[in-house]
């Protein structure tokens, strides 16, 4: 490899790592920007005032914004995640207890998504590119519906699956997957049907493409002509669209987590807010910047890698532009 | 025992989980009509020995702590530490303190030291004797944390207090305080002299000891050197649950054996009865409506009185805790011994009201805010629904929901008019907090020398009939011209598998010393 090279590949890691620092700088000023600080939340308003003075001191929180966040990041290069302003724990800690749930939960979710999305691409091909609605609608809906409807259909009414997903103690979500549907699909249903919405579009240029309409007319079947001549241009989008889906699963947990009482990540990060665990919120915040950032870099890497014959394939953003 | 609010979810959460709430609840009621039936954890029979209770308790991730002496924000933590250290004393069903630790107590004629005689026989899982030391060093550890557990302790001048043998401390109070020994029980968990570090586990010397926690679940077994009756459960497994909609649904699905503190929709959608009990724990929660009276339209008792007449209890309690909770009559902590029984009910009454307005000046009407929040289920509901009984008697109350994450530091205590909550804190520790004339948090504004004397005529005397009079008598004073409507009191509600029996139902943390609990087969 030449220095040249290298460089070329080094260079959207950097800008990762740098949009990565941007990305907890933004989540920083705006948990800053919440009323109210971990110190006095603690406290829940039954302390006088000099407590609360002391409580922010014993938590490092009467320095200015700046120098905390400095001292978070400078921490962050050297690995240390700090300590949760809330309990006392090391934020490593409470991370590495959770992380393993949430990564089974969103790959679980992104397999899910992958097949939802395979399957409405296949009836929007076989349906000329046309239609699709449906998933445009669902892509609308907010994700608390999907959970509410999901559950109550699948957990209430038919009582196929367990309206909670709490794990045994030290097992893993794969012990018992049943316990993944709800809050996998919960991630899963809007995502595929954003997945959808955004490929639905470089599909349809795919299809108006001129050596498609020709591989028609020479009479080929369908199945041959989508793997031949459709499905290698859709290669580069989907995996730019997996990247971004990737991360906002991960932001989704949040929710999905939490209502279904999933011991994840996202859980951690919605409780962390209420408190203001900045070191907490920080970390998490962190992690769905990273994934995405890190997807995108390897969907930018292997797009250029796949190049297509008949010029390059049709990028995520002309694809969001029609839809 | 004082049990704070703390404020646990963001508004965003809670609104996704009302959407949930609502549409499961609206098809569940469509599919299964039957109501679950009040069964309660009977305690008759002979409890059977051995099993596992998986216990799904109220906890948030960010609040875990294995710190016993500091914030308690987690019931999940309380749970594990009443389970795990020894405490002082603790209620009894009847909200009388039993001894636990200390197995009797006895105070000066002052009645501002107390010295307490600590039991022989209670060892650490690391096989040292609890002694006199480790209590003080563990009531000085609270005591020093009190910005972090709301001066749990702030009433015992712990400088002063001490250790005179291995099995006696002396407590020290700061003025004479004769219900003492009912401000150590639960919360005083007593650790080893010198532990710092919580961070690995500390050797307890309660009836069960930590065997593994992972991020949601801590398993404790039995701890058969523990010097009281014999736990007839083998392990308990703790499962920290912060949504009380998956709480109740663990325990719907087989999940989980009990779930605790529930919400009254919960209970009603938990669907039919021979999958689940309910415990009902007395006057649990508490939305009364604040008014300050230092601020007007406050200030003045005939309006204080109007709002008192305004509401429709009943209504109240309906809405709110769907019937599971009783009307109350006005009087800040009815369930605790020394409410006065013999005082009239408050009903509504609207002409009455009205013509009090009208005295008071306010004929054309009257406008205010009402705030309120979603950190309890029915807390803004009980709001809305007393601004339109409000709109009876000719006052406009604009209701505000505030987010929940800042309402106690934002509203509570600051606001003129707003809807508080009370967890089941004693009448003296509410005095303490919020009623006398220089209470840090005096929410009410509520000033009186005579109320103030009456307390401390209470707290220096000896003797329990007389004490309880004197706390009687201050209770009519706030029920005539006070600043509170406290319109009902709801249950405390836990939903238990059917074969789960020996359930506390008492006050307070009582509900947390399971350790008699056991499975039926």
């Amino acid at each position: 490899m030449t220095l040249r090279t290298a460089g070329r590949a080094l260079r959207p890691a950097g800008r990762a790592a740098a949009l990565a620092v941007a990305a907890t700088a933004v989540v920083f000023t705006a948990t800053e920007l919440l009323p109210g600080d971990a110190g006095e939340l603690r406290t829940a308003g039954r302390a006088s005032d000099e407590d609360v003075a002391a409580e922010r001191e014993r938590l490092g929180l009467d320095r200015p914004a700046a120098v905390r966040y400095l001292d978070w990041l400078s921490g962050l290069i050297r690995g240390d995640l700090g300590h949760s302003l809330a309990g006392g724990k090391p934020v490593a800690t409470l991370f590495a207890e959770r992380l393993p749930a949430t990564v089974v939960l969103v790959a679980a979710a992104l397999a899910v998504t992958a097949l939802l999305t395979a399957t409405a691409l296949t009836v929007a091909y076989l349906r000329g590119g046309r239609g699709g609605s449906a998933a445009t609608g669902l892509a609308a809906v907010p994700q608390p519906v999907h959970a509410a409807v999901l559950g109550a259909v699948l957990a209430g009414l038919l009582g196929w699956l367990p309206p909670v997903s709490l794990l045994p103690p030290g097992g893993s979500p794969l012990a018992d997957p049943r316990l993944l549907a709800l809050p996998a699909l919960t991630l899963a249903l809007p995502s595929a049907a954003f997945a959808t919405v955004l490929l639905r579009g470089a599909l349809a240029d795919t299809l108006r493409r001129p050596h498609v309409a020709d591989a028609r007319l020479r009479g080929l079947p369908a199945p041959l002509v989508l793997h031949r001549h459709v499905l290698p241009f859709l290669y580069a989008p989907a995996l730019q669209v997996t990247a971004l889906l990737a991360g906002g699963l991960v932001a989704g947990t949040a929710l999905a987590e939490t209502l279904f009482g999933y011991p994840g990540t996202g859980q951690l990060l919605v409780s962390a807010v209420a408190v203001r665990d900045v070191p907490v919120i920080q970390a998490a915040a962190l992690l769905p910047a990273a994934v995405l950032l890190l997807g995108m870099l390897l969907a930018d890497l292997a797009a250029r890698r796949t190049t297509v014959p008949g010029g390059p394939g049709p990028s995520v953003a002309t694809a969001g532009r029609t839809v | 025992m004082h049990q704070h609010p703390s404020p646990r979810s963001p508004l965003s959460r809670r609104s996704a989980l009302t959407a949930l709430a609502a549409v499961g609840a609206l098809l569940l009621s469509a599919c299964s009509g039957t109501p679950a039936a009040d069964t309660p954890a009977s305690r008759t029979g002979a409890p059977v020995d051995g099993g596992t209770l998986r216990y799904a308790v109220a906890g948030s991730p960010a609040t875990a702590s294995d710190d016993p002496h500091g914030g308690l924000g987690n019931e999940s933590d309380v749970l594990r530490f009443a389970l795990t250290y020894d405490v002082l004393t603790v209620p009894g069903e009847d909200g009388k303190t039993r001894p636990r630790l200390a197995t009797s107590w006895k105070p000066n004629d002052a009645m501002d030291r107390w010295t307490l005689t600590l039991r022989e026989d209670a060892r650490f899982t690391d096989g040292t004797p609890v002694r006199a030391a480790d209590v003080l060093y563990s009531l000085r550890r609270i005591g020093g944390k009190a910005a972090e557990n709301y001066g749990r302790l702030a009433d015992f001048d712990m400088a002063k207090s001490t250790a005179p043998d291995e099995h006696t401390v002396v407590l020290a109070t700061r003025a004479p305080m004769a219900d003492a020994p009912r401000a150590l029980e639960s919360v005083t968990f007593v650790v080893p002299e010198g532990t710092e570090d919580f961070s690995r586990p500390v050797p307890g010397s309660g009836p069960y000891r930590v065997e593994r926690t992972s991020a949601q679940t801590t398993v404790l077994t039995r701890n058969d050197t523990w010097w009281g009756e014999r736990p007839h459960l083998d392990r308990i497994e703790i499962q920290a649950v912060a949504d009380p909609q998956a709480r109740a649904g663990a325990v719907a699905s087989g999940q989980a054996d009990v779930a605790g503190s529930v919400s009254p929709a919960a209970v009603k959608s938990a669907g039919p009865s021979a999958k689940t009990q309910v415990v009902r724990r007395d006057g649990v929660t508490e939305y009364p409506f604040v008014m300050r009276l230092d601020t007007e339209p406050f200030d003045d008792p005939r309006v204080r009185e109007a709002f008192r007449l305004a509401a429709d209890r009943e209504a109240l309690v309906d809405t709110v805790f769907l019937g599971y909770g009783k009307v109350a009559n006005d009087l800040p902590t009815p369930y605790d011994p020394s409410a006065p029984e013999d005082l009239p009910q408050r009903a509504r009454d609207v002409k009455k009201a009205k013509e009090l307005l009208a005295e008071a000046g306010h004929a054309d009407g009257l406008s205010v805010t009402l705030h309120t929040t979603t950190s309890y289920p029915g807390m803004d509901t009980a709001a809305t629904l007393y601004a339109q009984q409000l709109a009876d008697i000719g006052v406009d109350a604009e209701v505000k929901v505030e987010p929940a994450d800042t309402y106690w530091t934002a509203v509570y205590a600051k606001k003129a008019f707003y809807t508080g909550y009370y967890g089941g804190i004693s009448f003296p520790d509410l005095v303490r907090v919020g009623l006398l004339s220089d209470s840090p948090t005096n929410e009410t504004a509520w000033r009186s020398k005579s109320f103030d004397d009456g307390f401390a005529r209470a707290m220096s005397t000896a003797d329990e009939a007389r004490r309880e009079e004197l706390l009687s008598g201050i209770q009519r004073e706030l029920w005539k011209d006070g600043g509170y409507v406290v319109w009902g009191t709801g249950d405390g509600l836990d939903l238990a598998a059917p074969g789960v029996r020996g359930l506390p139902d008492g006050p307070g943390f009582q509900r947390m010393f399971i350790d008699q609990v056991w499975m039926a087969t």
